[in-house]
């Protein structure tokens, strides 16, 4: 978890150019200066099995079906660090997996219905059982 | 969303339709609430998602899944709309063309079949995302690179066919295609290229093959249902330099192009040299309301300004090189010599050697990343954006042109401008990024309205677009003009030999099957 906190925490100054830093300066940050962003960040794999069946780890599927944006340093990270900032919160509470304030039925509805630049995700994408997990397991402040 | 019915099937006839579809993918895979088709509606449409309405979506496990949903699709007179994994933004997402078309999400089928990493290649289906076969190259310690486009997030198979592009040295996605195997719109199965020979080894390997090869043809195409191709990947260079320049003017661009162009012809360049104009910075530096408050575009006043505050320049031109350490030292020696007529400022380099940590952000290395889709953030709200995506010739007179036309167009609807051209080598994409909000409904016409404009002055300038939105495919397809719109004719015999219902992706590219053409109000937007 600290190197979560460390890594949300230098992205506000550093979200970078699309022109990023470059890759050499990645494994020391430059006294002063922006920070680099954190390294590629591997998603689990997708468990094995029926993705129509429910009782599998939330976590893992988490981390499979919306890393590609909500891990350290993905799009979503991101844009959630700028506005909890601005909201006078916490930049680590910028990654989903750090929230203690999310229920279980906004976690699904934001899921299925998208915020501002969050699109709704297709069934295909994420099943309800696969989503039933990853609100258990987002959902810190209950159903 | 409502069920908007595909045209010509009665309610009746189209749950009986479900039910079928049931019958080979399961009740679980058929998506038809409403919720479904919110899902498979455009998540930036310039307008009510309702104007490109799925009627609802299958997703079919295996090439079997899709013979047989084909099959019932001819039965019932469905239309279906393929889609990899549906995120083509900016160009319409998952959403079908024709209003209640049935989207046939091949999501499911994400298989890696084959990895070769002696040759250099692998064999997927269309639901392997750029994350999932970056992963699993890492995961299998391939020494092989991919090349990915700015938004990452769908389908290698998906980009690729729909003429995708990267910036690497295989940034020319639809070229490292090969062998391809493809339902037809009867059912039928094909493979292209070597593959037409059954149990052939070189099907992934040799891209022309015996006879006419119909590889391309099933290309931004409604002709068939890809369902698994071969993807030639980049042998993992031992070293990378690269060598960034800040280019202080707008009108620059036009000797950046005229240096870079016959480099990248030569070979001395092998990448696709991505040049985006400032807005692509500081875009992801904070939003519009952060850099300018008032509505209307960002005069240029405030712009130089801005440019002086970040340290930007108008445009910054990244040119990586690959390979052996002394061959890119070298290569980069005659590039700044190039740039060295033009501009005293030495480039910011960077090496990069084999186990050195990369950036997630750097595409010129092929790491997948979704984060250029921040800039829709920039106006705020439910921010989306079209792209208007006309090739030119790569040189000065050329880009110039095309940059004073579409600046000119674009400013007199009074919106940002935001563009990049992407030098390919003998051609540049011209990438011109139109953000708005989508509740703003102001913005929306306008940038409607702004869209064909660029096409037609576009066009009447001797330009075309490679690719576009769902509302503008018919527009666009009418800017291919010669000789009576003769390809236009030639895809419409071909459709109609191929698929007599007109089943199958009913006005993609704006080609329609004889069912639908001249119908406008079944047609739709």
């Amino acid at each position: 978890m600290m190197k979560h906190v460390l890594l949300v925490g230098l992205l506000a100054a550093s979200i970078g150019s699309l022109a990023a830093p470059p890759s050499s300066e990645l494994a020391k940050a430059p006294p002063g200066g922006p920070p680099p962003p954190p390294p590629y960040q591997m998603r689990a794999p997708l468990p094995p099995g029926d993705r129509l069946a429910g009782g599998k780890d939330g976590a893992v599927l988490f981390s499979n079906r919306c890393g590609a944006c909500h891990l350290a340093g993905g799009m979503g990270t991101n844009l959630l660090t700028k506005q909890r900032m601005a909201a006078g919160e916490s930049p680590e509470s910028g990654l989903l997996a750090n929230r203690k304030d999310l229920t279980q039925t906004y976690v699904k509805a934001i899921v299925r219905h998208g915020k501002l630049a969050m699109p709704r995700l297709t069934r295909v994408e994420v099943t309800d059982a696969e989503l039933d997990s990853i609100g258990k397991y987002l959902g810190k402040a209950g159903p | 969303m409502k069920l908007t019915l595909p045209p010509r099937v009665s309610a009746a006839k189209f749950e009986q339709a479900l039910k079928a579809f049931e019958g080979v993918v399961g009740k679980g895979w058929v998506l038809a609430t409403d919720e479904d088709r919110d899902a498979y509606s455009d998540i930036y449409a310039p307008g009510p998602e309702s104007e490109w309405p799925a009627s609802a979506a299958l997703a079919p496990a295996s090439v079997e899944e899709v013979q047989a949903i084909v099959r019932l699709a001819n039965e019932y007179k469905t239309p279906l709309w393929p889609t990899s994994r549906g995120k083509n933004l900016g160009y319409g997402a998952n959403a079908p063309r024709m209003p209640g078309s049935v989207v046939l999400d091949l999501g499911r089928m994400n298989r890696i079949l084959e990895l070769d990493v002696g040759l250099g290649y692998c064999v997927l289906e269309p639901g392997v995302g750029f994350f999932d076969l970056y992963e699993h190259l890492q995961r299998e310690k391939a020494p092989l690179w991919m090349s990915v486009p700015g938004n990452a997030w769908g389908s290698v198979i998906g980009n690729a066919l729909d003429h995708g592009i990267g910036y690497t040295p295989y940034g020319l996605h639809a070229r490292n295609l090969c062998g391809m195997e493809v339902v037809l719109p009867d059912g039928d199965l094909l493979r292209t290229g070597m593959g037409a020979m059954q149990s052939n080894h070189s099907w992934h390997l040799f891209p022309s093959s015996f006879g006419p090869d119909w590889t391309h043809m099933f290309t931004q195409s409604n002709m068939g249902v890809v369902t698994k191709a071969g993807v030639w990947l980049q042998p993992a260079p031992e070293s990378s330099l690269l060598i960034t320049w800040d280019i202080p003017k707008e009108e620059d661009i036009g000797w950046v192009v005229d240096t870079i162009a016959p480099l990248k012809i030569a070979g001395v360049i092998e990448q696709n040299v991505f040049i985006p104009s400032w807005l692509g910075k500081i875009v992801l530096k904070g939003q519009r309301r952060d850099f300018w408050d008032k509505p209307g575009a960002m005069p240029e006043s405030r712009v130089q300004e801005l440019l002086k505050e970040h340290h930007l320049g108008y445009w910054q031109v990244q040119v990586r090189m690959y390979g052996h350490e002394a061959v890119n030292v070298a290569k980069a020696e005659v590039v700044k010599k190039a740039f060295r007529q033009h501009l005293d400022t030495p480039p910011h380099e960077d090496a990069w050697k084999s186990g050195d940590p990369v950036n997630q952000y750097d595409v010129t290395l092929g790491i997948p990343s979704a984060v250029a889709l921040q800039m829709g953030d920039w106006v705020g709200g439910r921010g989306a954006h079209m792209g208007f995506s006309p090739v030119v010739p790569a040189n000065s007179r050329h880009v110039l042109g095309q940059l004073r036309r579409s600046r000119k167009i674009i400013a007199e609807h009074d919106v940002d401008f935001y563009a990049s051209f992407t030098i390919g080598g003998r051609f540049a994409t011209n990438i011109n990024m139109l953000m708005y909000d989508r509740d703003n409904a102001q913005q929306v016409t306008n940038i409607r309205k702004l869209f064909n404009a660029l096409i037609t002055e576009t066009a009447k300038a001797g330009y075309g677009e490679y690719r576009t939105h769902l509302g503008w495919m018919d527009p666009v397809n009418e800017t291919y003009d010669f000789n009576h719109h003769a390809q236009r004719r030639l895809n419409e015999k071909v459709k109609d030999a191929l698929d007599p219902n007109g089943i199958l992706a009913p006005g993609k590219q704006g080609v329609w099957p004889a069912a639908y053409r001249g119908k406008a109000v079944e047609r739709g937007a």
